[in-house]
């Protein structure tokens, strides 16, 4: 009867911030979309983006369409055949003989609709972190083609200029683009070596947002956030490995101690002195939940053990109550499957707590002579506190002391050197 | 990991970047800045005017001192500076070993401090 009916259901004015937690999630799927039905991932990447952009300028205003991802996919596919026409007439006025017709430029790929959304999710994380790109490249593209985040907002989290940012972008859609890497998933005998650098990726985007201060480097900090996110998308698609649900079990865990982990002036508290009523108690909930689950039903790797350390940390009421024993036959599982030195350290803690001092910088000893942490602050950060809990201060002095001039961040140079005065003022007090 | 790479000028940079082969000298540079631009490793990069230009600034009891010329008179003198992005500090020490002036007079690469850290 009547053609004009009232929407009563749209929102009045969605804020930004709703809008861009709506696009964020609907990124990689469009995307997805668009590499199926055109190939081109570098052009393809290029449009969702722009896409995006038009989108956050326009839906405060306009409102938000009824079908977002159908809207984004019909304005990414408009910027798309334009930049393909674009090139091609440079292309042509470049070489007059260069015979690609627009038709076959635009040829379905292979593989023509996607079977879901989320499969195109994870084919384009493995692509995002293709182990011919730099670790950096992988940062940057996964953070933009499975996050959505803008070139800017990701030079601004890592704190260096744009142009800098967008040309690591470029180069690893080029990279992709002459190494012929494909919109597939890779084969299933090396899947879980590409999913292990997905999982890396992962982490190191993490650590980057954990890290951070607040305050002055909020972009940076809400790294952290994106992150987990991801590993959430990553561990809906993947719910039965293991090594995925341990990743952001880990995630959760640490994560639910960003607001006890500084005082207000930003300097570190050590997990010994932090006010643990701070901690997340809704995220340490989910973390132990998730990695109660993966170990009694997958397969052990890394990510499990540093979550299930983590998880007894997060479950201790404090330092005297954490079970250290427990902590330190994890560290040594940790050591059999990754020969990593730094768990050797923190291992040297752990038993120190059991065993006592001497015991600990026994462990610490095997540190020393495996050599790789030569040139790292973490063995004397390490060394001074075995050597205070054993009472010898002037010792514990010294390594702080070093420490605190080896370090690189100056969050722990802070702490190193306010550990270096304490310890001078016991020794000067006995 | 972010490095900047002091240049330090001596009486040879000057000879050598002004005289008949700083076409050739300024060649390379441009050559070994483009690669860091397109490898997404640059960050920023200036030289700086000569030391003679230099205003030196104390406070004494609350009043700014200042004096003209540079904080000490040394042969060698901080000339200008690239900030680099790179995976690890041997990156680092090479792109220092291909400027140029390093055959003239020594650079140094120090790492930028994270304002942020680990608890653990």
């Amino acid at each position: 009867m009547s053609s004009i009916t009232v929407d009563h259901s749209r929102p009045s004015a969605p804020s930004e911030r709703d809008i861009e937690q709506l696009l964020r999630p609907l990124a990689p799927q469009v995307l997805g979309v668009l590499v199926r039905r055109y190939s081109r991932f570098d052009l393809c990447e290029d449009a969702v983006q722009e896409a995006l952009l038009a989108a956050a300028l326009q839906w405060p205003g306009e409102g938000v369409p009824g079908n977002p991802r159908g809207w984004l996919i019909a304005v990414a596919s408009r910027r798309l055949i334009d930049d393909i026409r674009a090139e091609h007439a440079r292309r042509r006025r470049e070489d007059a003989d260069a015979a690609a017709a627009m038709d076959g430029a635009l040829a379905p790929a292979a593989s023509d609709e996607p079977p879901t959304d989320y499969d195109d999710t994870l084919t384009l994380l493995f692509l995002c972190c293709h182990p011919a790109l730099t670790a950096a490249s992988q940062i940057a593209l996964t953070l933009r083609a499975v996050g959505g985040l803008t070139t800017a907002q990701i030079a601004s989290a890592f704190l260096v200029p744009e142009a800098t940012m967008a040309q690591r972008i470029s180069r690893a859609k080029q990279t992709i683009k002459a190494s012929g890497i494909g919109f597939q998933m890779p084969p299933e005998d090396g899947r879980e070596q590409r999913l292990a650098v997905v999982l890396h990726v992962l982490y190191l985007i993490f650590n980057e947002g954990y890290t951070a201060s607040s305050g002055p480097e909020v972009q940076r900090t809400a790294l952290a956030g994106e992150a987990i996110r991801i590993t959430r998308m990553l561990h809906r698609l993947l719910p039965s490995d293991g090594e995925v649900t341990g990743l952001l079990s880990l995630m959760l865990l640490t994560h639910a101690r960003r607001r006890a982990r500084s005082s207000a002036d930003g300097s570190l508290i050590p997990l010994a002195d932090q006010d643990r009523r701070l901690w997340d108690r809704g995220a340490i909930d989910e973390g132990v939940g998730l990695i109660e689950y993966a170990l009694a039903n997958a397969r052990l790797g890394q990510y499990q053990l540093q979550a299930a350390i983590a998880a007894l940390h997060a479950e201790a009421l404090s330092t005297e109550d954490t079970d250290w024993r427990q902590i330190s036959a994890l560290y040594e599982l940790l050591e059999r499957i990754t020969s990593n030195p730094v768990i050797t350290l923190n291992r040297a803690v752990a038993v120190a707590m059991v065993n006592g001092a001497q015991a600990g910088l026994e462990v610490l000893g095997q540190v020393e002579r495996d050599g790789r942490l030569e040139a790292s602050h973490r063995v004397d950060a390490v060394r001074g506190h075995l050597l205070d809990l054993a009472g010898d201060r002037d010792g514990a002095v010294a390594a702080y002391e070093r420490a605190a001039r080896r370090t690189m961040s100056l969050a722990e140079q802070r702490y190193l050197q306010s550990r270096a005065v304490a310890a001078r003022t016991d020794s000067a007090g006995v | 990991m972010k490095y900047m790479l002091l240049l330090y000028d001596n009486p040879d940079t000057r000879e050598a970047f002004f005289g008949p082969e700083s076409e050739a000298l300024m060649g390379e540079v441009e050559a070994v800045l483009e690669e860091l631009r397109q490898s997404g490793e640059l960050l920023s990069t200036a030289p700086l005017a000569d030391p003679v230009n230099t205003k030196t600034v104390r406070a004494r009891d609350g009043v700014p001192v200042i004096t003209d010329g540079p904080l000490a008179e040394t042969k060698e003198h901080f000339g200008g500076y690239l900030m680099v992005d790179c995976e690890t500090i041997d990156r680092a020490v090479e792109i220092a070993a291909r400027w140029p002036s390093s055959r003239f007079a020594p650079l140094e690469v120090r790492p930028l401090m994270d304002v942020g850290g680990s608890e653990e």
